[in-house]
C-alpha cells in the first residue's frame, strides 16, 4: 500500500513533467523558430527522460519498446483507468 | 505509428459512484463534439495540409484527443465501476446495460452512436483549420455544460482541465490558418 | 499602395475583408509544473478558468 502511494505520486511527477513537454511541443509547432520555447522544451525532455527511467526500473514499463525484466512487466495492473491518483 | 504511454495525461479522479453524471459525459466519449470526433477529424485532415506547421499540429493534437477520449473513459468507468443493473437502470442506463453491459462503447449522451458524419475532411485546409476552431468551441461549451451539471470534485477538476485544452489548440489552429493564409497569398503573388 | 488600391483589394487597415485573424502568441512567463497540469496549460495568458453560473445555491 505504501509503495501503491509512492508509484502514484512518481506517477504524477511524469503527468506534470510530460505535460509541460506536450503543451511547448504544441508551441513549437506553430513556432518552430523560437529559440528559448525550443531550449525549454528540451531541458523538460531530458528531465522526462531520466524520471521515466526511474519509474520503469521500480515499477515496470510504461511502453512497450522499454526493456522489462522477467516475467514481462508492461501487462501488470494497475492500468491507467484503474489507479486511484 | 504511435506507441501507447500505460498513464492518463491528467491524473482523473471521482469521489463517488454518479450514474446519471456518466450518463452525460458519453456526449464527450461519443457524440457530434467527442474527443473520438476530435482525434479522428484532426488525424484525418493532416495529409492534406500543405505547410509542415499545420502537418505537425493536427498529428500532435490529434493524438493528445486521444489522451483525452481516454481519459473520459476513464471518469466513465469509474463512475459505473460498482453500479448494479438495477442502479443503471433507474440512471437511465438500462439501454445502454442492455446492449453494452458496462463497456465503453462509443455512444453519444442519448445512446446514439458515432458517426464519421459529426466531422468533415474537404481537402481544403482553410475551410478545415475553420471546422476546427469551431469544433474546440464547442468542445469547450460542451465541457461547461458538464461542469455545471455535477458537484464532484474530481469531476470538475479533470473537466476543467480538458475545457482549458480546449482554449490552447483553438489558439494553435488560429496561429496554423494565419501560417495557411500567408502560405497561399506568397504562392498567388508568385505564380 | 493607396487607400483605394487597397480598398480595391479588398484591405481594411492592413487586414484582408473576409478572413479570419488571431494574434500569434509569443513565449513569455510560465506556469511551474505542478501547477500548469492543474489549470490545463503552462501559459498564464492562455488561462482562462470557466466559473459556472448557473448553479443552484447551496
Ligand atoms: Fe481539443
Amino acid at each position: 500500500m505504501h509503495d501503491y502511494r509512492s508509484m502514484v505520486e512518481l506517477l504524477k511527477e511524469i503527468q506534470a513533467l510530460e505535460f509541460g513537454v506536450y503543451e511547448l511541443a504544441l508551441f513549437l509547432d506553430t513556432h518552430p523558430g523560437d529559440r528559448r520555447a525550443l531550449e525549454d522544451h528540451n531541458r523538460l525532455v531530458s528531465r522526462l527522460n531520466q524520471l521515466r527511467k526511474a519509474f520503469e526500473d521500480r515499477y515496470g514499463p510504461l511502453r512497450l519498446d522499454s526493456e522489462s525484466p522477467y516475467p514481462y512487466r508492461y501487462i501488470n495492473d494497475p492500468w491507467p483507468w484503474e489507479i486511484q491518483y | 505509428m504511435w506507441f501507447y504511454e500505460k498513464k492518463l495525461q491528467y491524473p482523473a479522479n471521482v469521489r463517488r459512484c454518479d450514474l446519471a453524471m456518466a450518463k452525460f459525459l458519453f456526449a464527450q466519449y461519443g457524440g457530434p463534439d467527442s474527443e473520438l470526433s476530435a482525434a479522428v477529424r484532426y488525424l484525418t485532415q493532416r495529409y492534406t495540409m500543405p505547410i509542415p506547421q499545420a502537418k505537425a499540429l493536427l498529428t500532435d493534437i490529434g493524438t493528445e484527443e486521444m489522451a483525452h477520449w481516454e481519459i473520459i473513459g476513464t471518469l466513465i468507468y469509474k463512475l459505473t465501476e460498482d453500479a448494479t443493473p438495477e442502479q443503471l437502470r433507474e440512471a437511465g442506463l438500462g439501454d445502454h446495460f442492455a446492449q453494452h453491459d458496462k463497456a465503453l462503447y462509443p455512444h453519444d449522451a442519448a445512446g446514439v452512436p458515432w458517426t464519421a458524419a459529426y466531422i468533415q475532411a474537404t481537402g481544403d485546409p482553410i475551410t478545415d483549420l475553420h471546422e476546427n476552431l469551431a469544433a474546440e468551441q464547442k468542445a469547450r461549451t460542451t465541457y461547461e455544460h458538464l461542469i455545471s451539471l455535477t458537484d464532484d470534485d474530481g469531476v470538475i477538476a479533470t473537466l476543467s482541465f480538458l475545457r482549458e485544452r480546449e482554449v490552447v489548440h483553438f489558439q494553435r489552429f488560429g496561429e496554423a490558418l494565419m501560417q495557411v493564409q500567408e502560405h497561399y497569398q506568397h504562392k498567388h503573388i508568385f505564380c | 499602395m493607396t487607400r483605394a488600391e487597397n480598398m480595391s483589394k479588398g484591405y481594411q487597415g492592413g487586414m484582408r475583408l473576409a478572413e479570419v485573424y488571431i494574434p500569434i502568441q509569443t513565449y513569455g512567463e510560465t506556469f511551474d509544473l505542478k501547477n500548469a497540469l492543474m489549470y490545463g496549460t503552462i501559459f498564464p495568458e492562455l488561462y482562462r478558468p470557466y466559473r459556472p453560473v448557473h448553479r443552484n445555491p447551496q
